[in-house]
């Protein structure tokens, strides 16, 4: 099968492989089922955090996203992701480097130091769109994977911001009523739901997590209250960093504000792995805040 | 200029002190820094509000995402930089995704909030997460919970990156050291501390 | 031929003109007259602040009159701006004016030179000497006089076209007015109240309307289109397609022999008519027969088969009876007339507010535009002009008017323009839902309010008066209940600082307006430049706004940039009285700058005929010999044949081939050291 496969380097970023292992596994294990062998990037960094890195000097953002792209571009290859921050830093600066002279040698004249060189050559992926696009993988591929069709259960959406926005620098067309994602979900035999304002930010971003915990939690928790409102089972994203905002933030808004709400979260390739067959141990699904019982109750 | 009043009553001058904006107050270097640096016209901004009526933060605190556009515009500089809601964006894009003269007021924020680090305004927060880069080359590391669990799932402790090869850490921190980057966020971690 | 003077001495004069200081500012121009004063050939040379005027006039002429010169350059501003000018004081002096040359030392120098004095005066001295060694080998012409065919066309029926055919109709000119859709009244008849007197637009409108039919110098050609243009002013030969109606007036019943019949409007053919389709005079909103009229003040009172609907079942045929009136197999028809001058009144189309995705329109049922709003508002509308939800046909009490709705936009979805009446419509529907529905409140969203024209601003405060609430801030985005259909308007409030999220029972979107779809094709097919923002060019914004650079077209209305009703009929009153002079003239002069042919060079090859793109020449037998010959009045010049001409054998007037090699010698060859 590896032969005809689509091949990638990696990029883990931090969350995933250092808080939410399960979607690491998930995302080799799955990826392979549909033709896409994730290969390891040795040695890549944070991207860095676009919000807490870039708020503090863009020129080292640039720099530091810039070598790990040279690291992909050594090994000949693109780079697939699987989470929005890290796609705003690794694709955008790719993007920005590609297009501006100016900006590319003064980050090549710091990487001259480390003996790297930015050439251009390696293009940058989010898994959730090579999934999407027909000539990788295809909605239709997707669901003929599923060997669990997670039918019965109600998945609410959040798409995050920067994987899409702002949308004349992406090419992911609408951003106010994209249906993209609920197709990818739908693949797997659950019922997405839409609810109040699923475009809205989870609140962690541009470093606000870290700088005032209660007022990111309060955006989350204007999210979390849209989705009960029209009952959900669990809520999918493609970033780790807004898992991590709505699966710990439950707790944390459970602790600040009293308010209990009890949303399992699972990133989409937690949810492709369970569809795809994978036990929850096997996703380390006991690592989330939030209970996922219930919604594996509803499908195994 | 604003009219100093040499009150006997330092609070009474503090109330009735002179809250005129004067053309003196602006400064034309900051507005020129902010859209160079954020690569973003703000000049051409005529306050339609569109941006805060996108903004997650701003039915939440008196974070105003047009009034940092104006005060960029206007050279307000010291305003908008000591202004702790500056760091109340959480860089979601809206007000750009949205913005009817086609400019880009996050990174307007991005722009103020650079040239405010170089003015050693920033949280802590931020530094931290200089600091565990510049360690470990990750903003959020590795710890022993996950490494356990990470071995449980077959995957090694380590993942493929800074962690399992420290080697590259020499390159992140010459790369940070270029800016002295560790050097600024020791520095005002450490005044911070001061009693 | 004209005549060269090939064995004068040519003897030029020249003139460098100050401007005040728009040259002076940046240019020596007492270097520059001294320098001229070396050219070769040149007898005088002078100076003075302003050319242009009387004075400055009187001294050409003055001097051609005392030096007994042969060429006249002036340099100063663009020709565009006085080579009538000099022309004239050229003439004056007793010359003929084609022996007049303009060097442009202001806007192509001086003006975008103003930090290079030392560059700039160089760069005067050569275009002076360029303009010396052309001036030196100028000829007399004579400026061709064509007639005018004294006959006007109108291309649109609404408010402006109208306007605009009764005028010429009424200075006696006959007029032709071409509209595309089955009746004249544009978009005047879709309005219901019209700012800011609240007169009631079907009202004042109709009687222009009737005036049009009644008028015998007017022929009304509705349901017709352009088809193709050919000509030039005074002499345009216009293609109209008639399209197929499908139903005969009663006088072209009677030119079949049909008596007593044709097309009374009586509407049976329409009550029997098995297919229904959306009006697009309702906007969709209400639904029309296969046959049938827009509504019931349509002129002509003729009914329409819509062919791409109609399922030829023939039971209109039936119903109609003796009237006869139906004609299933009509096909459109071709008419080619003999038009003087043109007045383009083409209207405009709503934007397609859809593609600002964040306002939710088409995807919400209670978001609609102002268009729809007024035809909601309108008795004579589908809703008896009651306002009702679409949703649920409930009456609504809050109502958002969301202003600036894809217009001041940059982001190349919207339009970059303001679209100018929005502010006033808004605030008139604002006052029409005060007044018809008790206890409801529009809530007016705008950045600005632009109440510009007379009694506008005090329409302002009137609706301010009455109740209608203002928020300063552009729409961010609009959410809907799916419950309720409600809609969430959310904004900010700039004056009070703070974000909104008003629920409002339906919002009215102020969308941006553009040029119509078939706008682009018939410009074209007149020769009628766009502005970058693509309404139709006007010749100068300020002293021309109802004419174009091409000669015999004019502009009237919307269709050269968006304005109100006034401002459309005084712009097609305007546009009237211009396409009116040449036709009371009777003449109008040509100028001289055709191509001629050099007969005793030309081969009579007759390649050059295909490469005219104004097919303006011909191959003639001539003593024995074949050769081109120019037909002066389509010929305008552009130099296409004088450049392809292999045999060298073709002259163009006033920019002959030897005159534009001498100013290239006198650039490269000439010049101080």
């Amino acid at each position: 099968m590896s032969g005809s496969n689509h091949q990638y380097a990696f990029f883990l970023g931090c969350i995933a492989p250092n808080r939410y292992p399960g979607i690491e596994a998930a995302a080799v294990r799955t990826s392979k089922n549909v033709g896409i062998d994730l290969l390891p990037l040795k040695g890549a960094s944070c991207c860095p955090a676009p919000g807490a890195f870039g708020s503090i000097d863009l020129y080292v953002w640039y720099a530091m996203a810039a070598r790990n792209l040279v690291l992909a571009e050594q090994m000949k290859m693109d780079i697939a992701l699987i989470c929005n921050g890290c796609y705003k830093s690794i694709w955008e600066v790719n993007h920005k480097l590609k297009h501006n002279d100016e900006l590319r040698d003064g980050v090549n004249e710091v990487l001259k130091e480390i003996d790297m060189e930015y050439k251009g050559t390696a293009d940058v992926w989010h898994l959730a769109e090579l999934y999407y696009d027909p000539k990788i993988v295809g909605v239709k591929k997707l669901a003929e994977s599923v060997r669990r069709p997670l039918t019965g259960s109600k998945v609410a959406v959040h798409y995050g911001c920067h994987l899409m926005k702002p949308a004349k620098e992406r090419h992911f067309g609408n951003t106010e009523t994209p249906m993209w994602m609920e197709e990818l979900v739908a693949a797997l035999g659950a019922e997405p739901v839409q609810y109040r304002n699923k475009m809205q930010c989870c609140g962690a971003g541009g470093g606000v997590r870290g700088y005032d915990l209660a007022h990111a939690l309060d955006i989350t928790n204007e999210k979390l209250t849209n989705m009960e409102e029209v009952g959900v089972d669990a809520v999918t994203e493609v970033c780790p960093f807004c898992q991590l905002q709505f699966d710990r933030g439950q707790l944390e808004i459970k602790e600040k504000f009293g308010t209990e709400h009890r949303i399992p979260v699972l990133h989409y390739n937690e949810l492709l792995g369970l569809a795809q067959g994978m036990s929850p141990d096997e996703l380390a699904l006991d690592l989330h805040a939030v209970d996922v019982e219930p919604f594996l109750k509803k499908i195994l | 200029m604003a009219v100093k009043k040499d009150y006997k009553d330092q609070k009474l001058a503090e109330k009735l002190r002179d809250r005129k904006y004067y053309v003196s107050e602006s400064n034309p270097e900051f507005t020129k820094d902010v859209e160079k640096l954020g690569q973003t016209a703000a000049h051409m901004c005529y306050q339609c509000g569109t941006c805060t009526g996108s903004c997650p933060s701003a039915p939440r605190s008196s974070y105003r995402i047009r009034l940092f556009m104006r005060k960029a515009v206007l050279g307000l500089e010291e305003e908008a930089l000591t202004d702790p809601d500056l760091w109340l964006c959480t860089t979601c894009y809206s007000c750009t995704d949205r913005c009817p003269r086609d400019l880009a007021p996050t990174d307007a924020i991005m722009a103020m909030r650079n040239l405010a680090f170089r003015r050693d305004i920033v949280p802590r927060n931020f530094l931290q997460t200089v600091q565990l880069i510049y360690k470990t080359g990750h903003g959020v590391p590795n710890n022993d919970a996950n490494r356990a669990a990470r071995k449980r799932l077959g995957l090694e402790e380590e993942p493929e990156t800074t962690h399992k090869y420290p080697e590259y850490l020499p390159g992140i921190r010459k790369i940070l050291d270029h800016y002295r980057l560790k050097e600024h966020a020791d520095r005002i971690l450490a005044e911070g501390e001061k009693p | 031929m004209a005549e060269v003077k090939k064995n004068e001495e040519p003897r030029i004069g020249v003139f460098v003109c100050h401007c005040g200081t728009n040259i002076a500012g940046s240019i020596d121009v007492e270097a520059v007259k001294e320098y001229a004063k070396t050219l070769p050939n040149v007898i005088v040379a002078d100076d003075y602040q302003y050319m242009c005027s009387t004075p400055g006039q009187n001294k050409i002429a003055e001097a051609i009159k005392e030096q007994n010169l042969t060429g006249i350059v002036v340099a100063a501003c663009s020709p565009r701006l006085h080579e009538p000018t000099f022309r004239n004081a050229t003439k004056t002096g007793g010359l003929n004016p084609f022996r007049f040359e303009m060097a442009n030392i202001r806007e192509q120098n001086s003006w975008v030179h103003m930090h290079q004095p030392e560059e700039a005066t160089a760069k005067a001295k050569d275009a002076v000497r360029i303009a010396v060694a052309k001036a030196s080998l100028l000829e007399d012409l004579v400026p061709k006089s064509v007639p005018v065919e004294k006959t006007a066309m109108v291309v649109g029926g609404g408010v402006g076209g109208m306007q605009a055919a009764l005028d010429l109709a009424n200075a006696g000119i006959k007029t032709y007015l071409v509209e595309k859709s089955p009746t004249i009244g544009g978009r005047m008849s879709q309005l219901d109240k019209t700012f800011p007197t609240l007169d009631c637009s079907q009202c004042i409108l109709t009687p222009k309307m009737v005036d049009v039919y009644r008028n015998e110098t007017i022929e009304l050609l509705t349901y017709t289109e352009v088809e193709a243009v050919e000509g030039y002013i005074g002499n345009f030969d216009v293609t109209l397609r008639k399209k197929a109606r499908g139903v005969l007036t009663p006088k072209e019943a009677e030119a079949r022999g049909i008596v007593g019949g044709g097309c009374t409007g009586c509407g049976d053919c329409a009550n029997v008519c098995p297919v229904i389709k959306p009006n697009p005079f309702e906007l969709g909103m209400a639904p029309r027969k296969a046959i049938y009229i827009y509504h019931p003040q349509v002129s002509p009172l003729i009914y329409t088969v819509d062919f791409d609907a109609c399922v030829k079942c023939g039971l209109c045929v039936e119903s109609c009876g003796d009237k006869k009136a139906v004609d299933l197999e009509a096909t459109d028809e071709f008419m080619t007339v003999k038009i003087g001058t043109i007045i383009l009144a083409l209207g405009y189309d709503i934007f397609p507010i859809e593609k600002k995705l964040e306002w939710g329109y088409k995807n919400y049922d209670n978001v609609i535009t102002s268009l729809e709003f007024e035809r909601l508002i309108c008795a004579s509308g589908p809703t008896g002009g009651h306002l009702v939800r679409p949703s649920d046909g409930e009456t609504p009490k809050r109502v958002a008017f969301v202003l600036c709705a894809g217009s001041r936009d940059s982001t190349g979805v919207g339009k970059p323009y303001c679209s100018r009446f929005c502010c006033m419509y808004s605030l008139k529907h604002a006052h029409q839902i005060i007044e018809k529905i008790p206890g409801a409140v529009p809530y007016i969203f705008y950045m600005d309010i632009r109440s510009f024209g007379k009694q506008y601003e005090e329409f302002y405060y009137r609706i301010q008066n009455e109740g209608a609430k203002f928020i300063r801030g552009r729409v961010a985005s609009i959410t809907e209940d799916p419950v309720t259909k409600n809609l969430h308007v959310n904004a900010e409030d700039t004056l009070l600082g703070r974000p909104v999220d008003m629920e409002v029972d339906m919002v009215v979107l102020a969308a941006a307006i553009q040029p119509t779809a078939e706008t682009e094709k018939t410009r074209r097919l007149f020769g009628v430049s766009c502005s970058q923002d693509g309404w139709l060019l006007e010749a100068h914004p300020k002293l021309n706004p109802c004419g174009t650079t091409t000669a015999g077209v004019y502009l009237a209305g919307v269709c050269q940039g968006p304005k109100d009703i006034p401002d459309t009929v005084a712009q097609a009153e305007g546009a009237a009285s211009a396409a009116s002079i040449p036709i009371h003239r009777g003449q109008v002069e040509l100028e001289p700058y055709f191509a001629q042919c050099i007969e005793e060079k030309c081969a009579g090859c007759g390649l050059c005929v295909n490469q005219c793109p104004y097919s303006a020449l011909s191959l003639v037998e001539k003593n024995g010999r074949t050769v081109m010959q120019v037909t002066e009045a389509k010929c305008k010049g552009c130099g296409t044949c004088g450049g392809f001409c292999p045999g060298g054998a073709i002259w163009m007037q006033h920019f002959a081939t030897p005159q534009i090699v001498a100013q290239i010698d006198a650039f490269l060859l000439g010049g101080e050291e």
